[in-house]
């Protein structure tokens, strides 16, 4: 038994989101309350800027005097300049900036500002399944998942717009107009120099692309939209499955994020596209399971990298594979002629 | 009853016969293993192991789940039921089909992130460091005093508060030395402390001149909970990192190993406290120096997904390093945005440019249990795997303490013993590959013999060694290793291709043929595993095969899959500059080992 890593490219599933506040604050919505995207879910005040002002050091005082010179106490407003504290008729200590004295001690004061309002937006419409008071908020919502590898950015809300004819087509940013104002693009195979720079002009609201070559990484991370990477870096064409998934939802609304973090509570990129839950049958997926015969799979490492396909036989014991190493691993059907060996670590189950 | 003496410790063996099969796991970051062992014909032998992705995250969420499913392909080949239907451990029943003993090692938990504090960088700082190290821990900032790393208070407060630490490690001051600027570094962290919201605020563990003890505890009073540990630097030349590291290894496990998830059950399972794997690893390492030659060290290495763990014993005594985000999958990045694309594809017999270095090590971070399926990928993975066990070297060995195994200060010390663990190491297409990733990283000098953990059981058997000692002696001494090679690496000044060793070797059946070998080159001799052979040594221009300079001997090998190593490549190892040069002698030596 084999139980490969699962990726979620799925017509129609049940997805829960926890929405978790930075810091304690409090939660706006009710269990069963429905949610837009937009909607503030819940809210904090984190804390602000603060300043540590060498107070004995400036007024050359041993440390232990500082009270004795302090014209400002403990838990008070100061506003910028006003004087926090003062030895006889030497330059005053003043604050730096508005806020609240809230320490003192080893010659000096630490000055904090108000605190900044944080709004926690619920990503995805919804229904509010769970609320955890002052801390989080759980919203599901039935309808398609895809996951992605490689993201970068946050989360945005906008509808899916297809520019390319087929996955191993690169995104131009000629095919980029004003109608992708507010929508999140599709593409094939990576894209463009032009195409980050026309994505921000038209403001689109996110790119889901198969691969991204690495010369793009740095101008992807900066851009003010979610990149979603469904394959991985280099030219790759996005996945048959995958593409077809979201090009069966053009003009639909989607939640998209470019959220990752590898390991240790692993995030992937993704695209959820909410529907109603009556209009599919049911998801009979089961997820954890064995890789078996009739698995959807795909291949995440070269020279099949990002082909899908369905496994047709597991081999039982070891296979000499190019690079000359004896490893277990599968048949697979990509749907063009003789199946493909490919390891077993290098399948992930589409779910 | 033969009882030994190992380690310190006194075993039972194996006529105890209230223990019988013992099953041990280890959960990985990527992957999961279990091992079973069971008495055959008196003796503690591996039986069958098992390997599995580690099942930390969705869809399991439980690494007990990966426990089970590696649990599964040993059940497929020995028939035995380890876990009931309801997913429960089988312990110690009546019948045949029973785990008398389960013991867990881990290291699949994030690492410990750290703020180090001290006064002088090369110094309190450097010891704290290496405290660290002894665990699995990221240094996410250091504070120091001296000139390079002196900041204002408020930009080390913001310095802490943005590093997000679970811990503040202060050292600095020499016994009976610095008063001041340690209590103030001491207050400075307690006041970053107090900004951070109780929940998440960090401990302060403070390591340092032990005379201010008092006076810490006044300052922290109130603002963040408070540990001490004995001065991990007492004087200039004394460092003293074991009270620092078992603190530390201490906070690793409540703060990190314990918010595993399934790590309850997994705890529940197991006859000893789950340990961390590196720890484990170290307690064979060990075992191994009590059985080889005392005046020289015994080493090994381990190349995970996410940390590389240099394991060393000079003189009786163990050097434990872990360098946290330096593995196999979840290293070739930093160190590609830190040194830059050559520091790794100097290593490779092929071209090939940043950017598809790039690509490919961003692809294997997000997909770390995949293999290379091609060659060009399968030279990169070695390279970095060169880099990440260069790199946690460079970490461990100033903190090593070698005595008599040092004859050369810049080298490395004699090691009798190199054990190579991890699957990028032990599972080579050709066992050459791998002897030659280990010899290019940590260029071992004098002889030493390279052994393979090819199971990946050797933290496991350092686990076993907690409950049953004698099972993980007879389990190691049953051929849970393999020989890799037996390796000469000659020391000396050369001479431009000048002849530095001649070798001598007498094979058990009478054969015997002798080698006059090169500097600068890499010869490999016929000698399979389990034949031995004794080679007469005699090296030329003063050059150390570890006997001394010039001086020679006899001395009786073990084959390997490898066969016997020459490596007359010179120490430090030095690479060709000009890139069409390096290449050819990367393929060059990748054909002499067979690679």
């Amino acid at each position: 038994m084999y139980y490969p890593t699962e990726i979620q490219v799925t017509p129609l599933v049940n997805v829960r989101r926890e929405r978790i506040l930075p810091t304690p604050g409090e939660t706006l919505v009710r269990l069963g309350d429905r949610v837009e995207p937009m909607q503030v879910v819940a809210r904090a005040n984190v804390p602000g800027e603060f300043r540590v002002v060498s107070v004995a050091r400036s007024l050359g005082i041993p440390a232990s005097q500082l009270k004795k010179y302090l014209r400002v106490k403990v838990g008070e407003e100061v506003r910028r300049g006003q004087v926090v504290a003062q030895k006889g008729l030497s330059d005053p200590v003043k604050s730096p900036l508005d806020g609240v004295l809230t320490a003192s001690g080893s010659g000096r004061v630490l000055i904090e500002t108000r605190p900044t309002p944080f709004e926690l937006r619920a990503y995805m419409q919804g229904t509010v399944t769970n609320v955890l008071e002052g801390h989080a908020v759980v919203i599901e919502t039935t309808g398609a998942l895809v996951q992605g590898t490689w993201g970068a950015g946050r989360e945005s809300v906008g509808v899916l717009k297809r520019l390319v004819k087929s996955p191993d087509k690169p995104l131009r940013s000629k095919d980029i107009d004003p109608s992708c104002h507010g929508a999140i693009i599709i593409g094939g195979a990576g894209l463009d120099d032009g195409v980050l720079e026309r994505a921000q002009e038209l403001q689109v609201r996110g790119i889901v692309i198969g691969g991204l070559s690495s010369e793009m990484i740095d101008a992807a991370e900066r851009v003010p939209f979610p990149i979603v990477v469904t394959e991985g870096i280099g030219l790759i064409p996005m996945s048959g499955p995958v593409f077809q998934l979201l090009a069966t939802h053009e003009g639909r609304e989607a939640s998209i994020s470019g959220r990752i973090k590898p390991r240790w509570g692993v995030v992937r990129p993704e695209i959820i596209i909410p529907m109603p839950a009556e209009s599919l049958p049911p998801d009979q997926s089961q997820p954890g399971m064995p890789l078996t015969v009739g698995a959807r799979v795909r291949v995440v490492r070269a020279p099949y990298l990002g082909r899908a396909g369905i496994v047709v036989s597991i081999a039982d014991h070891a296979y000499r594979i190019e690079t000359d190493a004896r490893v277990r691993g599968a048949e697979i059907d990509l749907g063009q002629g003789k199946p493909i060996f490919a390891p077993l670590a290098n399948l992930e189950i589409l779910t | 009853m033969g009882a030994r003496q190992v380690a310190g410790r006194e075993m039972t063996t194996a006529q105890d016969t209230s223990i019988g099969s013992i099953l041990v796991a280890d959960c990985g970051t990527v992957l999961t293993k279990v091992v079973l062992l069971d008495r055959v014909g008196g003796r503690y032998r591996f039986v069958a192991r098992g390997e599995t992705p580690t099942t930390a995250e969705y869809p399991w969420g439980d690494v007990t789940a990966g426990v089970r499913h590696a649990a599964e392909q040993i059940s497929a080949v020995t028939g035995r039921e380890f876990f009931k239907a309801s997913g429960d451990l089988i312990v110690s029943d009546t019948s045949d089909e029973r785990t008398d003993v389960f013991a867990a090692t881990a290291s699949a938990s994030e690492p410990l992130r750290v703020v180090l504090g001290g006064l002088v960088r090369d110094l309190s700082v450097a010891s704290a460091e290496r405290a660290a190290a002894g665990t699995y821990s990221l240094v996410s900032a250091i504070l120091a005093s001296d000139g390079r790393g002196g900041l204002t208070e408020e930009e080390r407060v913001r310095t802490i508060n943005k590093a997000a630490p679970d811990v503040i490690c202060i050292a600095g001051g020499l016994e009976n030395g610095a008063v001041r600027p340690v209590l103030e570094l001491v207050d400075t962290a307690a006041l970053a402390c107090s900004l951070i919201d109780e929940k998440a605020r960090p401990r302060i563990l403070y390591a340092g001149n032990s005379e201010l003890r008092q006076q810490v505890v006044e300052i922290v009073k109130g603002r963040a909970e408070l540990r001490v540990a004995s001065n991990v630097r007492p004087t200039l030349t004394e460092e003293n990192l074991l009270n620092a590291q078992e603190e530390l290894n201490d906070l690793y496990g409540q703060q990190k190993m314990q918010q595993l998830a399934g790590m309850d059950t997994l705890t529940s399972w197991s006859s000893v406290p789950v340990t961390p794997t590196a720890r484990a690893f170290s307690r064979v390492m060990q075992y191994l120096w009590h059985q080889g030659d005392p005046s020289k060290g015994v080493m090994g290495v381990d190349l995970g997904a996410s940390n590389t763990t240099i394991a060393a014993v000079f003189g009786g005594h163990p050097f434990l390093t872990v360098s946290s985000n330096m593995g196999i999958a979840f290293g070739g990045e930093k160190l590609l945005q830190t040194h830059g694309a050559e520091i790794i594809t100097r290593w490779m017999p092929e071209v090939m440019e940043e950017s598809e270095v790039h690509g490919l090590l961003v692809n294997k971070e997000m997909r770390p249990i995949s293999i290379p399926q091609d060659r060009r990928e399968l030279w990169l993975e070695q390279a970095v795997a060169r880099e990440a066990m260069r790199t946690a070297l460079e970490t461990a060995r100033p903190g090593w303490q070698p005595g008599i195994a040092q004859p050369h200060p810049h080298l490395m010390p004699l090691c009798d013993t190199i054990v190579v663990s991890g699957g990028a190491l032990t599972n080579t297409p050709r066992p050459g590959q791998a002897a030659l990733m280990v010899l290019d990283a940590l260029q071992p000098i004098g002889v030493t013999t390279l052994v393979l953990d090819k199971y990946g059981l050797v933290p496991a058997l350092g686990n076993v060694a907690a409950v049953k000692p004698v099972a993980a002696v007879e389990a190691l001494d049953s051929g849970c290793f393999v020989n890799l090679a037996t390796v000469v690496s000659p020391v000396g000044r050369p001479r431009s291709g000048s002849i530095v060793l001649k070798v001598k070797v007498k094979y058990d059946d009478g054969s015997a043929f002798g080698v006059e070998v090169q500097h600068g080159h890499l010869e490999v001799l016929p000698l399979p595993p389990g034949q031995q052979a004794e080679l007469e040594l005699h090296p030329r221009y003063q050059f150390d095969i570890g006997l001394g300079p010039g001086r020679g001997g006899k001395r009786r090998v073990s084959g390997g899959l490898v066969g016997l190593i020459i490596d007359a490549r010179g120490r430090p190892l030095r690479l060709p500059s000009e890139r069409r040069q390096r290449l050819m002698q990367m393929q060059r030596w990748l054909w002499d080992v067979g690679g």
